[in-house]
């Protein structure tokens, strides 16, 4: 019951912060600029601008979360909410459960506002994306800011106040995002080359961000774009059960890093 | 005598070999009133934290109705209420939105949330950002978080910390009244016509050691009137 009480608050918050605000104006105006862009005819399945769409919301959302979630996991200790709320009868992992809820909830409504405006824009001009098209890009976005707010999280708990997370997170969001390519080229020139396919396998499952895109191009019907290092992965996702698979693995995701730091929130408050 | 509602045996407080807070011992009785002086590092919130489980003694034991916190915790902090030396409000939210959400935390009734409003003169700006209030209507809205669920220890460190002298004098009368009522209070203060006015036992602290303490009328009786400033400087000289 606190749960939806800590949850509720949130929500409260969320929607009365101006960060929220500058969010929603920022994603809106980007999906409205691209719809611009490629209004000449209606879009659906993987094309060059789906393919910019899924980069920018790579770019912009995951970040975005990161932000919003750990400043506001730090804000609690920053301020003395923590301090107060460990007097109260209320369950460590409420609190953070709580927090993830009703930040989650702020985060989607914010990017289903905008991919309604430019469904509507879209339709009013007779063109824009499908509505399948549509609901794969929300799909797209809510699993990256599920995935994205548990790792915020763990940011939150880690860093001591705002600066420390924003450290942590920009640098999160560089790695997973803009580096990962790099990194994997870097990475994976010391392995030996029969395990190249399954090392990269297992490394998309590492990142939160990779894991999403790829199974969205695949869903998209761009499963091809990927290279043939890919196949196996194309294969997999584009069955039935790789959809369960990718669920699965999300959730593991989200179960971890919520479960992380719960723990750690009530090992400090256990420890005092 | 009646079970005290805070029993504290020995409790001090060590970090990595530096202490931070040597043993105390102390006990309040419904209707009592603590204030804990002395100046800054003197230990007084590592006390308070380590009475409302913030902080774990590294020696002795603290019991609240003759609770633990290590033993249950949930039902130990149900005795309390406490109101913290540093805390900002959230932006966004107005004192109706900030109390009932606490309430909420207790289970409490919207009515008991407009009832500890009332209580500490809060009623006519409920509507309000806290944001945008005084010092003194914060540290009164935080008192009122404190007294919701009429607890039977209320713990206030700093409760007057940068307030003006007519607030001083409401939360003399704040702390009186909820004596009256039946709760046992301890405060941490630097203002020793604060506690004297309000307090009938007192502690003095001094870089974490508990340097004097007693009933406020012995002190008043032994130095005059104003004798808590006086039985401080006598602490700081001796």
């Amino acid at each position: 019951m606190n749960m939806l009480h800590i949850a509720r608050r949130e929500i409260k918050l969320g929607f009365r912060n101006p960060w929220a605000y500058s969010f929603l104006a920022l994603f809106t105006l980007f999906t409205l600029v691209l719809l611009l862009i490629h209004s000449s005819s209606s879009i659906s399945g993987y094309t060059s601008t789906t393919g910019s769409m899924l980069s920018l919301i790579l770019y912009l959302l995951p970040l975005m979360t990161l932000l919003i979630g750990s400043f506001s996991l730090t804000a609690e200790k920053e301020e003395g909410s923590w301090q107060l709320l460990s007097t109260y009868p209320l369950r460590t992992w409420s609190f953070i459960l709580g927090k993830y809820a009703g930040l989650a909830i702020v985060l989607m409504t914010v990017a289903a506002f905008a991919y309604g405006v430019s469904g509507v824009a879209g339709a009013l001009a007779g063109g824009g994306f499908q509505l399948r098209t549509l609901l794969l890009f929300l799909v797209f976005s809510v699993l990256l800011i599920l995935l994205f707010l548990a790792v915020a999280l763990l940011i939150g708990t880690a860093a001591r106040n705002r600066w420390q997370a924003l450290t942590y997170g920009v640098a999160f969001w560089f790695f997973t995002v803009i580096g990962w390519p790099a990194l994997l080229i870097a990475g994976l020139g010391f392995v030996p080359y029969l395990w190249i396919k399954p090392a990269l396998i297992f490394l998309t499952f590492l990142n939160p961000a990779e894991l999403v895109r790829l199974f969205v191009v695949v869903k998209l019907g761009g499963g091809s774009i990927l290279g043939p290092d890919y196949y196996k992965w194309v294969d997999v996702m584009s069955e039935p059960l790789g959809a369960i698979l990718f669920a699965a693995v999300c959730l593991l995701w989200i179960v971890a890093a919520s479960g992380v730091s719960a723990w750690a929130w009530e090992r400090g408050r256990s420890r005092g | 005598m009646d079970e005290p509602v805070l029993r504290i045996e020995g409790a001090g407080k060590t970090i990595k070999g530096q202490t931070i807070l040597r043993p105390v011992s102390l006990s309040l009785q419904r209707g009592d009133v603590y204030a804990l002086c002395g100046g800054n590092g003197a230990g007084k919130s590592t006390l308070l934290r380590m009475v409302m489980g913030i902080l774990q003694p590294t020696a002795g034991r603290i019991e609240v109705n003759g609770l633990s916190w290590k033993d249950n915790r949930r039902s130990y902090a149900e005795q309390m209420g406490y109101m913290p030396d540093d805390y900002s409000f959230a932006r966004g939210l107005t004192a109706w939105e900030t109390l009932s959400f606490w309430a909420s935390l207790r289970g409490l009734s919207r009515g008991r949330t407009a009832e500890v409003l009332e209580e500490v003169g809060l009623t006519g700006v409920r509507n309000k950002q806290v944001a945008s209030f005084s010092k003194g209507m914060r540290q009164r809205l935080l008192f009122a978080q404190a007294l919701l669920s009429r607890p039977s220890l209320l713990v206030l460190d700093e409760p007057t910390n940068g307030l003006d002298p007519y607030w001083m004098d409401a939360f003399v009368e704040l702390v009186k009244r909820a004596a009256e009522d039946g709760h046992a209070v301890i405060y941490s203060t630097h203002q020793l016509p604060v506690a004297e006015a309000s307090a009938n036992y007192v502690l003095f602290l001094q870089e974490g050691s508990a340097v004097k303490q007693g009933a406020v009328s012995s002190f008043l009786e032994e130095y005059g009137p104003g004798g808590l400033h006086a039985a401080f400087s006598d602490t700081r000289r001796g």
